[in-house]
């Protein structure tokens, strides 16, 4: 059902507070790459996308650890996280950006931190969960709201990339699904303790992604629509979903 | 499996195979409604959440539903709620978000056919969403969805024919006063009702240059500001939203008058009605059985297990007939042959077209 609004006031769109036009990000004037306000929030973006890299290409070798059987297929996935790093640190090379890979570092401390206990602990769902599953959920959602606003060199290698954290993710989600009954309580209770923590990462950064003209509602929207999706293929009834979803919202 | 052909599977899922066929994208028609049906259907922590979590909740498929055709026929179909409510119409980006994500969740699922309702294909044509085919890492297939508009203006050309001689208006002779004329529905009603055969339509629309070349194609008709077309007019066709700040004076109208209110949200009643006024929800349907689902209670029908938006019950019709197309798209294109191709679809398949003897808003207690 449609009517028109703009058939009738002088401005209708803007009786009902809709607003004219599109302002898509594709459309809307793209950052100055070459200011130094922007340099400056991209030295940590980026910094924190080539740590994640890095943390992710480590988080697989390590969960070969407890899947030796599936050894090769986690050895190649890291392979593409070194990838991605790479591409990431031509990125900023390319803007003459230095990354802030101190501060990076200390972003990823909760989650590095909580799947180390796992890996210690041999919590596999729990490091599945952390890794292939919330920061890929992250990543994902992260790179498809910069891709719009991304300077054309990086966001032709963030194209790239996306489609293979997607892979990634899908990993973590058939184990988990082959695996729910017996994962369903760690899976739960995985998720009560990390979620919170991708909550609070995405607003530690919201400062530096709005100057990339990243909105962070667009950001916490989108995860939450992959971390949806996830979690319906895995097995999850949209009850349960909105119960262990809204953790993060709410915790 | 050969290795190489378990990475493309896994690099390129199959899609799920899905029983549902049609479907249908509302949402609540305010925060606090959203919220008490949150809490009905089992989602304590959304009835709980503040705006800013509605903001950020992606699109949820709440219900599944059967229908049967008159005609004995079965199909499936699903409500998705795109978790907008209006509150979030002054964040366009928010608004976008909403309408982009529901439509990309029914296409995942596989769904054939979409009807865009509410607000929804509102904030799609205002955005100008066409230019959004991209959301995520979803290409979305236009042709799996439709404003519902041809079977929405059918049902108000419906309603204008059937009900004003009910209140001893001779269409022969009436004026006809279309508000928000040149619109994709109010042209449409135009055209029909001049084949049909009125006294005079009366062409009330903001812009002066669209007026002009509707009046051209018509070949007749008459170009009024509102209140002047409202001062002669016996029918009244709503297909603009009415502004809050918009003040009209009821005494202007004549008596008796009918007025279609088929704009969104429908308000004219609580200004118009009585006294001579006869005022009904323009674009509504009824089924001719209960409808097994709940989701039009949010929608505030009289009896919403039987009555929905007729641009709801296009998808069905058009699921029922298997035609998988977006029948109804894009503005002013809808013709008289697809009026009447889905009008026949629909009174074949059950539906009518929501009248003065119909349940009233405040007679029904929903069951």
């Amino acid at each position: 059902m449609a009517v028109s609004l703009s058939d009738l006031s002088p401005n209708p769109a803007a009786s009902i507070g809709l607003a004219s036009g599109g302002g898509s990000p594709a459309e809307a004037d793209l950052p100055d790459f070459s200011s130094e306000g922007y340099k400056d929030a991209y030295s940590r973006i980026n910094a924190i996308v080539i740590e994640g890299e890095q943390e992710a290409h480590d988080n697989y070798l390590s969960l070969a650890t407890l899947l030796p059987d599936q050894a090769e297929e986690l050895a190649r996935l890291a392979r593409m996280e070194m990838k991605h790093k790479k591409g990431f640190t031509a990125c900023a090379a390319n803007l003459g950006v230095v990354a802030d890979m101190p501060f990076a570092r200390a972003f990823f401390t909760p989650l590095r931190d909580n799947f180390q206990q796992a890996l210690a602990e041999g919590k596999l769902v729990t490091c599945l969960l952390i890794q292939s599953i919330l920061i890929e959920a992250f990543a994902i959602a992260a790179y498809h709201i910069y891709i719009p606003v991304a300077d054309p060199f990086a966001r032709k290698i963030t194209e790239g990339v996306v489609q293979d954290e997607y892979t990634h993710l899908n990993y973590g989600q058939e184990w988990l699904k082959a695996n729910l009954e017996a994962s369903r309580l760690e899976l739960e209770e995985a998720n009560r303790a990390n979620l919170p923590h991708v909550r609070r990462m995405l607003e530690q950064v919201a400062d530096d992604a709005g100057v990339l003209q990243m909105d962070q509602e667009d950001l916490m929207a989108d995860f939450m629509t992959s971390y949806q999706e996830v979690l319906i293929e895995i097995g999850f009834t949209s009850r349960e979903i909105a119960r262990m979803a809204t953790a993060a919202l709410l915790g | 499996m050969a290795r190489w052909a378990a990475c493309l599977v896994r690099r390129f899922p199959i899609p799920k195979v899905s029983i549902v066929m049609f479907g249908l994208i509302g949402h609540s028609t305010s925060l606090d409604d959203a919220r008490s049906k949150a809490a009905s259907l089992g989602f304590p922590e959304y009835a709980e959440g503040d705006f800013e979590m509605w903001c950020v909740a992606p699109p949820q498929l709440v219900e599944t539903v059967e229908v049967t055709s008159r005609t004995g026929q079965v199909i499936k179909g699903a409500y998705i709620d795109s978790v907008f409510v209006p509150e979030m119409l002054s964040r366009f980006k928010t608004a976008k978000r909403k309408v982009l994500s529901a439509m990309e969740l029914a296409q995942k699922h596989g769904i054939a056919i979409t009807a865009l309702g509410g607000f929804t294909s509102i904030i799609f044509e205002n955005l100008n969403l066409l230019k959004e085919q991209q959301i995520r890492s979803t290409r979305l297939e236009w042709e799996r969805f439709t404003t519902g508009n041809t079977h929405t203006a059918w049902v108000i050309a419906q309603q204008v024919v059937h009900n004003a001689p009910r209140l001893g208006i001779d269409l022969a002779r009436a004026k006809v006063a279309v508000v928000g004329a040149t619109g994709d529905i109010g042209s449409a009603v135009c055209h029909w009702l001049q084949r049909q055969g009125v006294g005079e339509l009366l062409l009330v629309a903001r812009r002066p240059q669209p007026l002009l070349d509707l009046q051209a194609e018509l070949g007749s008709g008459r170009v009024l500001e509102l209140n002047e077309a409202l001062a002669e007019a016996d029918v009244v066709v709503w297909v603009a939203s009415l502004p809050q700040s918009l003040s009209i004076d009821a005494d202007l109208l004549p008596r008796p008058c009918l007025m279609i209110d088929g704009g969104y949200p429908k308000n004219l009643d609580s200004r118009f009605s009585g006294d001579g006024i006869q005022v009904i929800k323009g674009g509504i349907v009824e089924f001719w059985q209960d409808l097994g689902w709940q989701m039009m209670e949010m929608a505030d029908m009289a009896n919403p297990r039987r009555q929905l938006f007729a641009c709801f019950a296009e998808a069905m019709l058009l699921e029922f007939e298997g035609i998988h197309t977006n029948f109804s798209w894009g503005r002013n294109n809808i013709s008289l042959a697809n009026m009447d191709l889905i009008g026949e679809a629909s009174l074949r398949h059950g539906f009518r077209a929501l009248a003065l003897d119909s349940v009233q808003p405040g007679t029904l207690v929903p069951a």
